[in-house]
């Protein structure tokens, strides 16, 4: 179909598998590459491997991490009592971003989805028993969206946990209805959280 | 409110389409297959965001074309436009020139209530059909009922996969459970408060055009008795079996009785055909009454199907729309011309997916 060299070709279609990346950008960043001082483009390439190598789940949390433990974990000044359940390691950004939230977090892996077959069994719940039972933790803040499937699992986890000394809050539902953390601002997420409430 | 003005682009048979309407009756007349029922179908769309047709978008766009466009300009108290785009790769709806980010925003722009041939399935139909009827009006008149409706079926979704599974978590199955009913009870609720009033209308409007002199009773037929929460646990034995959501507004039925009997199996055709006449009259008749103006009446065939006596009890609903600067369009060919509409009428000739002013 096209004129272009084969490398070219194997780079757009690369670059246009990334998320959010149609097929017009991918062309226009792959020409643009290919025209640009080959050392940067090293340094791109060098980059982008080291990032994968390096970043990994914490051990602990779940979150985005280089080092083990994550250094939200090791923190010594964030609260250790209270610890806030997210669905996705990128919830974590948003509630950071927000600057309201000085405890420690615990990364889902997603939510109870009957649709896509997820159960509890794929989620680190059991991971999180056990730093109940290792960790200080008082009080567990479920920060989950709004919609059905992070409903159903919010209750979950409350009726898995009931047997815990450990209150269970969720965030408060001002975020717009169905939907995730990240369509919420600062503002929102910062009235969520200090507007949760026990759900036992 | 009335339309001012309906611009098509490669809807159905008509490539390009600018017409003006004034407030008031409007008759398109053509012979068959010319493009009367698709105007209909364009204004209803601007109404609902769905063909009356029971159609999905790719059947509007017309024949060898990528895609269609539907824009009006809508004339109240204030101006307001729209502009529709659907495509099967791309899909546009804006208000006043602004993306519509949510349906529930832009629910109640325009007001249409249809009268067609395939209101006959509100009687002949499966209950599904009752219960889309139900949910259009609460949808059209009710703004939190549309995003609980999908919220509802989305639960229900979820929780029949789970029934699927050969051996569900209980608790996780509880947790959609509680969803389920407790917006289940908020689509009950507001079922059963509409069926007083529209169940009085639809009498009345019975009343009016019949040739008989039955009477016609609207009755809501809950799958659940009192807490859906608690017969959802009663029913789990047999769910585990069907592995299913039985009870639920999912499952509700209108049942419609003439003279106490099921008009479905007992009525005649022609009684049918009445009774489908008297639930629009009724939409539309409460739709008026909720918000003080009639909606957009599209009347596509009917009027030539009924005969006088029967036409005649349409006729005060017809003119109250005329006087209150709403519209009328009404569709007809020349042989089934309704002449007791002579007066007032504003005439198009519809030929081959154009619009022409009548001589
Ligand atoms: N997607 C489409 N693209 C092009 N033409 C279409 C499309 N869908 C329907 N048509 C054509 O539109 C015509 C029918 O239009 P319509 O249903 O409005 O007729 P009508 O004027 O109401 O006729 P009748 O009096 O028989 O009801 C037919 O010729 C049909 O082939
Ligand atoms: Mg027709
Ligand atoms: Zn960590």
């Amino acid at each position: 179909m096209s004129a272009l060299p084969e490398p070219l070709n194997t780079l757009i279609a690369e670059l246009g598998a990334l998320p959010g990346i149609g097929p017009r950008s991918a062309e226009r960043l792959a020409l643009h590459l290919v025209q640009s001082d080959p050392q940067a483009v090293q340094r791109l390439a060098q980059s982008m491997v080291q990032a994968r190598a390096q970043v990994q789940a914490c051990q602990s949390c779940g979150g985005f991490t280089a080092q083990q433990p994550c250094a939200i974990c090791q923190d010594a000044r964030r609260d250790p009592s209270r610890v806030c359940v997210v669905e996705r390691p990128v919830d974590i950004l948003s509630l950071e971003k927000s600057g309201s939230y000085f405890g420690k977090y615990h990364v889902l892996g997603g939510r109870i989805s009957p649709l896509n077959g997820v159960g509890p069994e794929d989620l680190e719940i059991q991971e999180l028993e056990s730093r109940l039972d290792r960790e200080p933790i008082q009080e567990i803040i479920l920060a989950l969206g709004s919609d059905v499937e992070s409903d159903a699992t919010c209750f979950y986890l409350a009726k898995r946990l009931a047997s815990r000394a450990v209150t269970v809050t969720r965030i408060a539902q001002g975020l717009p209805a169905g939907s995730g953390l990240d369509f919420a601002d600062e503002l929102t997420l910062t009235r969520a959280i200090e507007g949760r409430r026990s759900i036992r | 409110m009335h339309l001012a003005h309906l611009r098509l682009r490669d809807f159905r048979n008509y490539p390009r389409l600018d017409v003006d309407f004034i407030p008031g009756f409007h008759l398109l007349a053509g012979p068959n297959a010319q493009g009367k029922t698709n105007l209909l179908e364009a204004i209803y769309l601007l109404a609902t965001l769905r063909s009356f047709r029971g159609v999905g978008g790719a059947q509007m766009i017309r024949h060898g074309q990528k895609g269609y466009f539907v824009g009006a300009t809508l004339v109240g108290q204030t101006e307001q436009t729209v502009k529709m785009y659907w495509s099967i790769r791309e899909r546009n709806l804006a208000l006043n020139g602004q993306p519509v980010r949510k349906l529930t925003d832009y629910w109640g722009t325009v007001r249409a209530v249809v009268f067609c041939t395939e209101d006959l399935l509100l009687v002949k139909g499966p209950a599904r059909t009752r219960r889309r009827f139900l949910d259009l009006l609460l949808a059209q008149t009710q703004p939190g009922y549309l995003p609980t409706l999908q919220r509802y079926a989305q639960a229900l979704r979820s929780r029949n996969a789970l029934l699927k599974q050969p051996a569900p978590d209980e608790t996780a199955l509880e947790g959609f459970t509680r969803e389920l009913a407790r917006l289940g009870a908020q689509i009950i609720q507001p079922r059963l408060d509409l069926l007083p009033r529209l169940a009085a209308l639809a009498q009345s409007a019975y009343r009016r055009i019949a040739a008989d002199t039955e009477n016609l009773r609207l009755e809501y037929q809950p799958s659940v008795k009192q807490d859906m929460a608690v017969e959802l646990a009663q029913a789990r034995a047999r769910e585990r079996q069907y592995r299913l959501t039985l009870i639920g507004p999912h499952r509700d039925d209108l049942q419609l009785l003439l003279n106490d009997r099921p008009a479905g199996p007992f009525a005649s055709e022609g009684q049918k055909r009445t009774v489908a006449i008297a639930l629009k009259m009724a939409q539309a008749e409460y739709l008026t009454s909720l918000h003080g103006s009639p909606p957009i009446l599209l009347i596509d065939d009917v009027m030539g199907e009924l005969d006088r006596q029967r036409r005649a009890g349409l006729l005060p609903l017809l003119e109250e729309a005329h006087q209150a600067r709403s519209q009328v369009f009404m569709t007809c060919t020349e042989q089934n011309w309704p002449r007791e509409l002579g007066r007032a009428l504003q005439g198009w000739q519809v030929h081959e997916g154009t619009l022409s002013p009548a001589a």
